[in-house]
């Protein structure tokens, strides 16, 4: 292999990582949802059952842009 | 008296099996032959062919999945409906944890659809037991380390080892202590042509040079097909949804022609955001999809890696995040459809801003 092709090679596999700093942001999320669910059910116990619901729902709408990130990493890895 | 005693003994039974499991996972993944260490699969991403095919349709090892998760949830409907008939009260063994789930979709279902759960229920329920089996099944001892051997055209493969032979049929396996580099530099060809011709040269009927297993099962959630499959069908049905609760009016969702004649400067805005909201239905097509399959695809990554790194110990509790991670996918799946199917049936609201 000549090195252009590693160095291509190596920077895929280096956007690949990079593509994944977008999970940063739906961690922080992710955490957010849960901490204001978790104070919410402690405020008001007979509610859990909506507020739990709606937390995960929230929590996945979070975690959909980590998701996003993670197809872009696999995609250039294995795909492009 | 015994009473107290019978569960000691269990007990004990259990960790003298755990105990003889956890040394035999240390001795083929540390002391004993190369050729029982585990080895990370070759990870590709699209689903591979097992080499079976109906009606020349190829079965892939994901399809291949699928047929068995849809074995498992016929046979459960089936002993339900036996059960159903009988008309007996108390439900047995594993129909006791089958009336647990559907009891929590339905509840779950009622509250958020109210007079639609009815018709809503049997679509998301059936998403929610597919996916639910699904993801379950996945975790199976033979998934993705059962399969067809096969020569590799670059990276590393794997010398092949037979372990095992009845008769004609020969059970092989691969050797992690003898890696084999496959360079494809631009003589591919050359590459191509050597199995070929080294195979009856050797004489003692390898089927490869430099092997990789291709699987006959995968989980069939890492296969893009499948939540995308269930997304598409998903977002139609919460059309038709739509139609048939509201009629024609569904549609002023997304051309609010009304706000646009009467509504003024921000009427111009609404409209925008009502088109908009077309391509919003596209976009949950494409969250429900990638969420699905990147959580699962991501846990089989995982798992793959770190159980070829650390053979013992470790797999058991990542195993369990990935049980703990299948069932929760499959709930978000079916709350979401849940929710978008229920809000379609609902009628757009800005009367009530008025």
């Amino acid at each position: 292999m000549e090195f252009n092709e590693f160095f291509v090679e190596g920077m895929k596999l280096l956007g690949a990582g990079i593509a994944m700093l977008g999970a940063i942001g739906a961690g922080a999320g992710v955490g957010i949802a849960a901490a204001g669910g978790v104070q919410a059910m402690g405020r008001n116990p007979d509610a859990a059952s909506i507020i739990q619901t709606n937390m995960i729902l929230g929590m996945a709408f979070a975690e959909a842009v980590a998701i996003y990130a993670l197809a872009v990493a696999l995609i250039i890895i294995f795909v492009g | 008296m015994t009473s107290e005693a019978k569960p000691k003994k269990r007990f004990h039974v259990k960790t003298t099996m755990i105990l003889i499991l956890f040394g035999l996972g240390i001795y083929t993944a540390f002391l004993g032959p190369t050729y029982l260490r585990p080895i990370s699969p070759v990870v590709v991403l699209p689903p591979e062919e097992t080499g079976l095919s109906v009606f020349g349709f190829p079965i892939t090892n994901t399809i291949a999945a699928t047929l068995l998760t849809d074995l498992v949830l016929i046979l459960i409907a089936l002993s339900a409906y036996r059960f159903y008939r009988q008309r007996e009260d108390v439900p047995q063994g594993l129909l006791n944890a089958f009336e647990v789930i559907v009891q929590f979709l339905w509840n779950t279902v009622q509250n958020a659809a109210g007079k639609w759960a009815m018709r809503i229920m049997p679509i998301v329920a059936t998403i929610f037991l597919l996916i639910f089996t699904a993801n379950l099944i996945k975790l199976l001892p033979g998934f993705e380390s059962i399969g067809r051997i096969k020569e590799i055209h670059h990276g590393t493969g794997y010398a092949p080892m037979p372990l095992l032979q009845i008769g004609d049929f020969t059970l092989w396996t691969i050797d992690k202590g003898k890696p084999v580099e496959v360079e494809d530099h631009n003589e591919e060809s050359a590459a191509k042509g050597e199995p070929a011709k080294g195979d009856p040269a050797k004489g003692d009927g390898a089927p490869c040079h430099a092997c990789e297993v291709v699987p006959f099962l995968r989980g069939t959630a890492t296969d893009i097909n499948f939540p995308f499959a269930l997304a598409v069908t998903t977002v139609f049905l919460t059309q038709v949804f739509g139609v048939w609760a509201l009629g024609p009016r569904y549609f002023e969702k997304f051309f609010q022609f009304r706000q646009l004649v009467s509504g003024g400067p921000f009427g111009a805005i609404n409209f925008g955001v009502g088109l908009l909201e077309i391509i919003l239905e596209f976009a949950k097509i494409l969250s429900f999809s990638f969420r699905l399959f990147g959580n699962i695809f991501a846990g089989t990554l995982l798992l793959s890696i770190v159980g070829a790194l650390t053979a013992v110990a470790v797999p058991a509790g990542l195993y369990l995040f990935e049980l703990f991670f299948g069932v929760i996918q499959a709930y978000v799946f079916f709350l979401l459809a849940t929710i978008f199917l229920s809000g379609a049936t609902v009628a757009h609201g800005h009367d009530e801003h008025h």
